[in-house]
């Protein structure tokens, strides 16, 4: 039975907007799903779907096996949700509101300190557990939102954008916590904008695009689709006629692969069908005919290169990670 | 979730609410010093007003205690939709939405909440009006009064949940307060309503506040008497299972 | 100066427009207590010593009228203090307009919407059966009043503005606009005041303001109350505008 199941899944809102547009979408228990696509391309709005805050309006979505519109306090129980905003009490104390959260979710209350100590303990958040969150970094929120997440120990943990706005050592710390998650058999369904956080974290990527999932499948296979790695040489600077020296260096690379139109300054770039294999013949051709090599970059596709493709835009977040 | 598991669910969300009083500076102080700036203020400007034949109280100070009481509750109620106003804006009711807890009893949590909060001020104001030389006719009458705040907080706060859910921000804030402020002064407010001019006189009398405040005013002006408590208590129990109702309803709105 | 106070003030007037959650407070709630205060306190003008009066509503419309521009003085200075805290202010500060027009052109629009306010009662009352003893020019004498009367209470708002540090303590004052109403001889005769009120109520301009709104619409336009009016919120104008200058003055020096 898969974690998370939805055909078709659609919401519209009055006025005729489609936020999503049909989805379909299979995610196997245990695996981390990542959901990658631009600011207002429907993220959000599907993750609302699925856990129960949003209805669809067309399709169907099931989540750890039960209905999100005819079963939705099924759902509630096995789910753990931590959204865009790290909805936080600022008046309480990190330990008031794991407790209030185990309290919601119906724990015993014989267990609640325990359970709720733990997972201070797994976040990090001991010595900072009895201050009001009102006090605490964004870094620290989020791991606090996290923990509560957690407090139930769901089956599918719906994590969205939960890096956004963090610093680099604070995202990796949530990386970290993904794939221990992971690990330990919880299936995550992760929204991101950052292409490096859906290539790292994600056994699956769906790429969505104005409601649609444009592309699905492993990051690996994703960027295959799209082609091979690229050698971006940057010459030294050329001599008097410039322009026939470049027309020379591309004819010199002409027979490794294709090429992309040369850019300004000396810039050259050649596909490597071979991969990095390829890179040594080229700099020895370049070097017999007489060109010095000022750089080399080894360029492999981008989940950003795949939406390219596929939308004919980029990612808003391609680079920002 | 089983009945023990909800209560401790209604219990939680209570003590959460309360931290706006106890743990904000401050923060009791607009919901006491309202209706005690309106009591004192009223009695000094109208006070001469008991003069009328007709009157029924001793003196307009013990005639308006009770509006007084019944604004404390209202204001409370509205600061409910308020803060539950605010915590949809913040993304915090999006997380009591996506646990297991049914919705009626989010809703009991937080409306709840009101109905305790609304003795402070009732409270406040029944020390200051005895300060002030106002006296107590029937202790009963008093138990009463404030069992009868508690459950107008606690339909006010109803409403203020209606407002706060369907317009999901805090801008609306004056639509929960005006409603709660003119539900208690279209009543037998100021004067008894053989006073009353004519056209509030009729609204006063279809109004169901009028009876609530009938009810609370038993403890300072007429004594105990069947005939208005049951009054009031029936006013009460429509207010309540009409603006309940309304939130519910409008609970299960949420995400439609 | 004169044109770039006229041109904050028609700004000032065009965003108080569109916003009418600020505006709404400032006729629904004046409108609602005169409605309730009249209801309920119908007989009063039989009360020994209450004056000839044709009906307590024609009495309470001053009230409503200084209710309502006390609270559009506040509101006001909310809307300056929002502006300071969002930056807004800063950009008018570094702009070459003459500082002294940043708080004359808020006053200008405090005074235009004063108009629209003692209109909007005069109006209601004239529907609900009030009379207008002074006739026409007794409702240009109250308009008159009602344009000093709401730039003094501009200026009021002002001065908490800019002395304030946010916008949520100006606003915390609107209780306070409640405390100086009810000792003041807005709502009810001034000898029919309960103690400490009674006393208090002498020497509160609002009672000087209400009493001058009021002379004209109960008994004509008779110079005593009127010019008192004229004379309490010329003084409010001259103080509160006076600090309120002070204060600006400080803030962009600290600035």
């Amino acid at each position: 039975m898969p974690a998370i199941e939805a055909v078709n899944l659609q919401r519209q809102y009055k006025g005729g907007l489609k936020a999503v547009d049909g989805i379909d979408l299979r995610v196997e228990p245990g695996e981390v799903y990542g959901f990658l696509g631009p600011n207002g391309a429907g993220k959000t709005t599907t993750v609302r779907m699925l856990v129960t805050l949003l209805r669809p309006t067309g399709g169907h979505a099931k989540v750890a096996g039960f209905d999100v519109s005819t079963e939705p306090s099924a759902v509630r129980a096995r789910i753990g949700v931590a959204l865009q905003e790290a909805a936080l009490d600022h008046l309480m104390t990190g330990r008031e509101l794991m407790e209030l959260q185990a309290t919601l979710h119906g724990i015993d209350p014989k267990k609640v300190r325990d359970r709720a100590g733990d997972l201070i303990t797994r976040v990090g958040l001991e010595q900072a557990a009895e201050r009001r969150v009102g006090t605490y970094s964004g870094g620290m929120r989020r791991r606090l939102d996290l923990a509560m997440a957690l407090i139930h120990a769901p089956e599918v943990l719906f994590l969205d954008e939960p890096t956004t706005g963090l610093d680099p050592t604070s995202r990796s710390t949530l990386w970290e916590e993904v794939r221990r998650l992971r690990d330990e058999g919880t299936t995550v369904f992760l929204t991101t904008q950052y292409l490096e956080e859906a290539d790292q974290l994600a056994d699956r990527v769906g790429i969505i695009s104005a409601g649609r999932i444009v592309a699905e499948d492993t990051p690996a296979k994703l960027k295959a689709e799209v082609g091979v790695p690229h050698l971006d040489i940057t010459l030294a600077s050329l001599d008097g006629e410039a322009e026939q020296d470049l027309a020379r260096a591309r004819e010199v690379l002409a027979r490794f692969g294709d090429q992309r139109p040369a850019g300004p300054d000396c810039h050259l770039s050649v596909a490597l069908p071979d991969g990095a294999a390829g890179v040594a013949p080229i700099v020895r051709a370049l070097d017999d005919a007489g060109f010095t090599v000022a750089s080399l970059d080894l360029q492999s596709p981008t989940l950003d290169d795949v939406f390219a493709e596929k939308t004919g835009r980029h990612l808003e977040g391609a680079g920002a990670a | 979730m089983t009945a023990a598991q909800n209560l401790r669910v209604i219990l939680a969300l209570s003590r959460r609410a309360l931290n706006e009083i106890l743990r904000v500076p401050g923060g009791a102080i607009p919901g006491v010093l309202a209706p005690a700036i309106f009591m004192v203020g009223l009695s000094g400007v109208f006070g001469a007003a008991s003069q009328l034949p007709g009157f029924d109280a001793s003196d307009f100070r013990t005639f308006i205690v009770p509006v007084g009481m019944l604004q404390g509750a209202g204001f409370t109620g509205a600061a409910t939709g308020v803060n539950l106003a605010r915590d949809i804006e913040r993304g915090w009711f999006d997380r009591l939405l996506t646990g297991p807890a049914p919705r009626i009893v989010l809703l009991i949590g937080i409306v709840s909440s009101a109905s305790l909060r609304a003795l402070l001020p009732a409270t406040f104001l029944l020390l200051l009006a005895l300060a002030l030389g106002v006296h107590v006719q029937s202790v009963p009458g008093l138990v009463l009064a404030f069992l009868i705040v508690m459950l107008f907080a606690a339909a006010l706060a109803c409403w203020g949940c209606v407002v706060a859910l369907r317009f999901g921000t805090q801008q609306a804030a004056p639509l929960m307060q005006i409603v709660a402020f003119a539900s208690i002064l279209f009543t037998t407010a100021y004067a008894p309503e053989a006073l009353l001019a004519g056209w509030l006189a009729d609204i006063a009398s279809v109004n169901p506040v009028t009876y609530v405040l009938e009810g609370v005013r038993q403890a300072f002006v007429y004594g105990l008497t069947w005939d208005r408590t049951w009054h009031a208590l029936l006013a009460l129990a429509l207010l309540l299972l009409a603006l309940g109702s309304g939130a519910i309803a409008m609970m299960r709105r949420v995400g439609r | 100066m004169i044109r770039a106070s006229l041109a904050l003030a028609a700004r000032a007037l065009r965003t108080s427009l569109r916003r009418p959650q600020f505006l709404a407070p400032l006729l629904l709630f004046p409108s609602m207590f005169l409605a309730v205060n009249t209801g309920g306190m119908a007989r009063a003008t039989e009360l020994p010593g209450f004056g000839d009066v044709n009906g307590f509503l024609d009495f309470q419309l001053a009230a409503a009228m200084t209710q309502s521009m006390l609270l559009g003085g506040v509101t006001a200075g909310i809307a300056t203090a929002l502006e300071i805290e969002g930056g807004f202010f800063d950009r008018l500060v570094a702009s070459p307009v003459p500082r002294a027009a940043l708080l004359v052109g808020r006053l200008i629009a405090t005074g235009a919407i004063a108009v629209f306010q003692v209109l909007w009662f005069l109006v209601i009352g004239l529907i609900f059966g009030a009379e207008i003893e002074g006739g026409v020019p007794g409702a240009l004498v109250v308009i008159l009043l009602g344009i000093f009367g709401g730039i003094g209470f501009g200026a009021i708002g002002m001065l908490l503005a800019f002395r304030a540090k946010n916008a949520s303590t100006v606003q915390g004052i609107f209780p306070l606009v409640f405390v100086v109403l009810f000792v003041s001889s807005a709502f009810f005769p001034r000898d029919l005041l309960q103690s400490p009120a009674s006393w208090i109520a002498d020497y509160n301009p609002l009672s000087y303001i209400a009493d001058g709104l009021r002379e004209p619409i109960i008994r004509g336009v008779n110079a005593g109350p009127v010019l008192e009016g004229f004379a309490a919120a010329l003084l409010i104008i001259v103080v509160a505008g006076g600090f309120a200058l002070l204060a600006l003055r400080n803030r962009l020096r600290e600035a």
